[in-house]
């Protein structure tokens, strides 16, 4: 009995959602795929108000001050709101929040010009944290939800990506942990989830619009070596991957690129997955048509 | 030897590259070392040989994409990201020739963006960008594609108050 209230109230965890601009634009998909799936799921998922662009690679890159007071602001909004946890879709933006977080916990100095400019320290009590574990966790929770056997002839190359992929004291994320549960997830769906390779290769999103060359040979050995291991479609865990995956596909050859939240949705049936794979550039839906899927 | 530089960039941030013993497995495994006129570890060679302006000069500190495959890989974790931002903050305050312009042009609109809305806008970023490069039909068809399959916003976000915003930030240096 007690277990079961504390599931309940776990379930009603209200979850602060840092979306980061890309999510609101070309990355549209995760985000509605991400927020109908959590509210299926009982996850309560509220917008952090006011949030700005943390940065991204060009503050860091050309302003390194403003690398630190861009996530700074976003994080004394939420410690302003009493946040402990703020999650964030997308990879880049986590790292971004995680760095200005440590390095400014780190020194006074840099802290006391924070307040300066933003009116407080950041304290540490908001943790930036990734939004894959908690869906995850919840999901094999509640798995009798989503149809055993619903994805038989998925033959799935998951893709992680560079910041997925580090140590965690290199970027703060825990990639590693959740593969085992997704792994466990996908062949409760009957999915295969395959090892092929290129996994943990980055795929030179950072330089896709200025060095298109670059990403162009990364992304086609990506879709290559997925494709030789039998892959029929690739899975992603960012936005910055899933676009350079589709913009630089390589014609034929090109696999279609799901977002983890879509085949959560997919799995869950429900109604939107649809409207969001009309979206996509490499189209899934001849995949998924075939193997009856949606 | 010249010390001058090394102790200047040593000073500039938390970087230990006086570890570096030149494994050059940060190279070895880096996405886009292709298009980098010297590795990772030769740029730290030359810093520590005085080697200024080359290094300043160098294609490397732009390309470098910040994956952290090097640092991750690095046995003495040489933090290689975090000098290639130092290294570009210098290149960018001793107003030395940038051997990639594109790329500098780049993070240039993407912060012009941030610092007016607190938001990016995609459209409005890739627009500004294809003008101030002069490169307007590259990747003109995807975005076409793009736009027609609804994946742009097609209005800018923003935060609730952007001139306050642009007014704090662009006075903080």
């Amino acid at each position: 009995m007690k277990a079961q209230t504390l599931r309940a109230l776990e379930s009603e965890r209200v979850i602060s959602f840092y979306p980061g601009c890309s999510l609101t634009s070309s990355a549209r998909e995760m985000m509605e795929s991400y927020l109908e799936v959590a509210s299926f799921f009982g996850l309560r998922v509220q917008t952090l108000e006011d949030w700005n662009c943390c940065g991204s690679t060009p503050a860091h890159s050309i302003r390194g001050w403003w690398g630190l007071v861009l996530p700074a602001r976003n994080l004394l909004l939420a410690e302003s709101r009493g946040i402990e946890e703020l999650m964030t879709l997308c990879p880049s933006c986590f790292v971004r929040l995680w760095d200005s977080r440590e390095k400014l916990l780190a020194d006074e100095q840099k802290n006391k010009r924070i307040q300066d400019l933003w009116g407080a320290t950041v304290r540490g009590y908001t943790r930036p944290v990734f939004f894959l574990e908690s869906l995850l966790s919840v999901a094999s929770e509640k798995v009798e939800t989503l149809a055993p056997g619903s994805f038989r002839g998925l033959r799935i190359a998951p893709y992680y990506g560079c910041l997925l992929s580090r140590q965690r004291w290199v970027t703060g994320l825990d990639g590693h942990s959740p593969r085992k549960a997704l792994g466990d997830l996908l062949r409760r769906l009957e999915a295969q989830d395959l090892k092929w390779g290129l996994e943990e290769q980055c795929c030179g999103a950072g330089l896709a619009v200025t060095k298109p060359e670059l990403s162009h040979r990364l992304v086609a050995s990506i879709h290559r070596y997925a494709r030789r291991a039998g892959a029929n479609c690739l899975v992603v865990f960012c936005p910055l991957c899933h676009m350079n995956l589709e913009l630089r596909a390589p014609g034929q050859e090109a696999l279609p690129v799901l977002y983890v939240t879509e085949l959560l949705a997919i799995a869950a049936g429900l109604p939107h997955a649809q409207h969001w794979l009309g979206r996509h550039l490499v189209d899934p839906k001849p995949l998924l048509n075939q193997l009856r899927i949606a | 030897m010249n010390r001058e530089f090394q102790e200047q960039v040593a000073g500039k941030g938390d970087n230990s590259f006086a570890s570096c013993f030149h494994c050059l497995s940060c190279g070895a495994g880096c996405p886009a070392i292709e298009l980098m006129d010297w590795r990772p570890n030769q740029v730290i060679r030359m810093i520590q040989r005085g080697m200024k302006k080359e290094v300043l000069e160098s294609r490397t500190i732009w390309i470098c994409i910040g994956c952290f495959n090097c640092l991750d890989q690095c046995p003495n974790r040489v933090d290689i990201p975090s000098l290639m931002d130092t290294l570009r903050h210098m290149a960018i305050e001793e107003g030395v020739r940038v051997p990639e312009p594109g790329i500098l042009a780049f993070h240039k609109e993407f912060l012009r963006q941030v610092s007016n809305r607190g938001r990016v806008f995609e459209v409005g970023l890739m627009m500004r960008y294809k003008l101030a490069t002069r490169s307007f039909f590259q990747d003109m068809g995807t975005g076409v594609r793009m736009m027609l399959k609804g994946r742009f916003q097609l209005t800018p976000g923003r935060v609730e108050n952007p001139r306050e915003f642009k007014e704090k930030l662009g006075g903080s240096s």
